[in-house]
């Protein structure tokens, strides 16, 4: 495998995926969960929210590569969208609103016609008659691959800088 | 004026509540303020945290020496720790110089716990081995009287680590009583027993303690409302109404559960909670006996609650119902009450020993997909525990005298009658349309949030 090379923040590629992300993020903030998953992800998607613990720095970052808050497949994702379809999700019914904030993108070209792409992403929540939000902050390692001309997302890492989540509930889509 | 609202009354708010809980069980109602006054909150840290046995950890957790987790009671963290001989100890985390925590990771392994303040050094025993220029410091000073403080009391059954404060606690056994019996057969099906898949979750509701324990000790109810999803989505293999068959149990005081089964041994439908048939093939009775297997056998699903705080739940779950059929998964949790309107929530998922890396695998993604915060169960259940502990700190609720009702299955109110027809111990109800299991939470609660320190409620069902 070649090493991943840096893709220039004054690139066409650059701006291409930037676009592409923040397309993404409007059909996420919007409630178009549907049209995300079937226009911008890949039927092999990874995606992932690892456990993160607290651990001395010897330790290192204290992510585990074996349990996760989501682990997440095209199908089971498949099954969230269709569960919010079902007009039974009262965790999401009325919705949340959310803000997709997603800054700091670094893109690096892999082997083949893969892209990986890292970036900072803050997510703010509210719901019914909330004042203060449930932020979720972390960084976003994403792999896009080329799928007949379109940028689809292949696998999604999210690593949350908490290890107790601020939330009641994982019920929406990182 | 007469009542409990008069002017005239010296009781205290929380002696009130109490006193309002004690008469309206028998009737099934229950003060709204429960699951959101301060007060109470306060006395339930000591009257049922500091006295309780709970729940802290599973050995599998801390399989090695040295080996550490970082645990609650109440809302006081302990070291979990195995020491160089094997024992399991419960150190209250706080240096006996200044009280710092000395324990900085959620999990780890060490020979040694080291204060950052002065360097106090403490072993997996909770002894303390000294300080920096121990001589000039404190030469002349006995080590032995300033070792960690402890839980009063320690023991394990089936790998479950519990520990309580409180030195005048009957042993764990008898806190469990008829309890026993139907872990055993959750936790007890082969010779191999559980393991804990990884570390566990957390995450905070604005939500009362209660909730999450009333809700395991047999609300099966709500599933055909709150969960009404996971049937659109075809997450949960059996219909609403089918899923209402079984039993309610109060089995022992303080400690209900509730299994969904199947009419018959021969009744189509999952099995042995649909643990893959390769796994059931190894179930037996080497810890059981026959006849728990056979009810293990005839489940669909295992819920219940071990007072406080300590839940379990063994049910056919899948993360993909259009590509995977649904699996046993097993999930155990404490709710740990961090203020009258919040609980840490930590989620543990088990396996069987003898499972293969595929089916734990299958195990973990079901369990994750549908029973964790980001599952399409659970996801549902921690907005109306919310909405419930908004309502336990509402003035409306107090001044309009707000009594919640937990009548179902009371005499008179519904189809569920009490069955002897029942190989268990405690008090057996059937089908599950009842609240006596809640009931029988709240009664224990009454009982332990009124007894003196140092006195133990009688641990009767009736």
């Amino acid at each position: 495998m070649t090493p991943p090379s840096e893709v220039p923040v004054s690139s066409e590629l650059y701006a291409r995926v930037v676009a592409w992300v923040f397309r993404e993020a409007e059909l996420l903030d919007g409630g178009h969960e549907r049209e995300w998953l079937e226009t911008m992800v890949s039927k092999d998607v990874v995606y992932q929210v690892p456990l993160r613990q607290t651990v001395e720095r010897a330790h290192g970052t204290g992510f585990s590569d074996t349990t996760f808050h989501l682990n997440e497949s095209y199908g089971s994702l498949m099954t969230r969208v269709r569960r919010n379809e079902s007009g039974y999700a009262w965790a999401e019914d009325p919705p949340s609103r959310t803000r997709h904030f997603v800054t700091n993108i670094r893109l690096a070209k892999l082997d083949g016609d893969r892209l990986a792409l890292k970036s900072n992403l803050l997510i703010y929540r509210t719901r019914r008659d909330q004042t203060l939000p449930q932020l979720l902050s972390g960084e976003r390692q994403d792999v896009l691959r080329l799928e007949d001309g379109d940028l689809k997302l292949v696998a999604r890492t999210i690593l949350l800088d908490l290890t107790v989540l601020e939330t009641h509930n994982l019920a929406i889509i990182f | 004026m007469t009542g409990a609202h008069s002017n005239g009354n010296s009781k205290s708010v929380s002696e009130r509540l109490l006193e309002e809980l004690r008469e309206g069980l028998p009737n099934g109602q229950i003060p709204a303020a429960l699951f959101g006054n301060e007060e109470i909150f306060n006395l339930e840290l000591r009257k049922i945290f500091a006295r309780c046995w709970v729940f802290l950890a599973h050995d599998s957790e801390i399989p090695k020496a040295g080996d550490y987790v970082r645990r609650k009671i109440g809302q006081d963290n302990f070291i979990v720790v195995r020491d160089d001989e094997g024992q399991i100890h419960a150190l209250f985390d706080a240096c006996r110089h200044r009280g710092v925590q000395i324990c900085r990771a959620d999990s780890g392994n060490t020979e040694i716990f080291k204060c950052p303040y002065h360097g106090w050094a403490y072993d997996t025993k909770g002894n303390l081995l000294g300080a920096p220029l121990w001589k000039n410091a404190f030469g002349g000073m006995p080590k032995e009287s300033n070792g960690l403080l402890r839980a009063a009391k320690l023991a394990t059954y089936h790998g479950l680590i519990f520990a309580t404060l409180d030195p005048t606690a009957p042993p764990l056994e008898e806190y469990l009583g008829g309890m026993k019996w139907y872990l055993d057969l959750v936790f007890g099906l082969n010779e191999h027993g559980i393991e804990i898949i990884g570390a566990p979750q957390r995450f905070v509701i604005d939500a009362n303690w209660k909730s999450g324990a009333e809700n395991f000790s047999g609300d099966d109810y709500h599933l055909g409302t709150l969960h009404q999803s996971v049937w659109a989505i075809g997450a949960f293999p059996v219909p609403f109404a089918d899923n209402m068959m079984g039993y309610h149990i109060q089995a022992s005081a303080g400690h209900s559960l509730s299994f969904s089964m199947a009419p018959s041994e021969d009744a189509p439908g999952p099995r042995f909670f649909a643990y893959p048939e390769e796994v059931a093939a190894t179930f037996n009775s080497s810890r059981i006996s026959p006849e728990q297997l056979r009810i293990a056998g005839r489940s669909r699903v295992f819920v219940g609650n071990v007072f406080p705080n300590f839940s379990i739940l063994l049910a056919p779950m899948t993360d993909d119902g259009a590509n995977f059929p649904a699996t046993g998964v097993l999930t155990i949790r404490t709710w740990q009450p961090m203020g009258a309107g919040r609980i840490e929530a930590w989620n543990w998922f088990c396996a069987y020993r003898n499972m293969t890396p595929s089916q734990k695998d299958r195990v973990y993604r079901s369990g994750l997909a549908s029973f964790s915060m980001g599952g399409v169960f659970e996801m549902d259940d921690t907005e109306p525990w919310m909405l419930a502990s908004r309502t336990g700190r509402s003035v409306a609720a107090e001044v309009l005298d707000l009594k919640l009702n937990y009548q179902m299955g009371l005499p008179g109110v519904g189809i569920a009658r009490r069955t002897e027809d029942w190989p268990g111990p405690g008090i057996v109800y059937s089908p599950r349309y009842e609240e006596g299991v809640q009931r029988n939470m709240f009664r224990f609660y009454s009982d332990m949030m009124r007894a003196e320190p140092g006195s133990w409620p009688r641990f009767s069902l009736d």
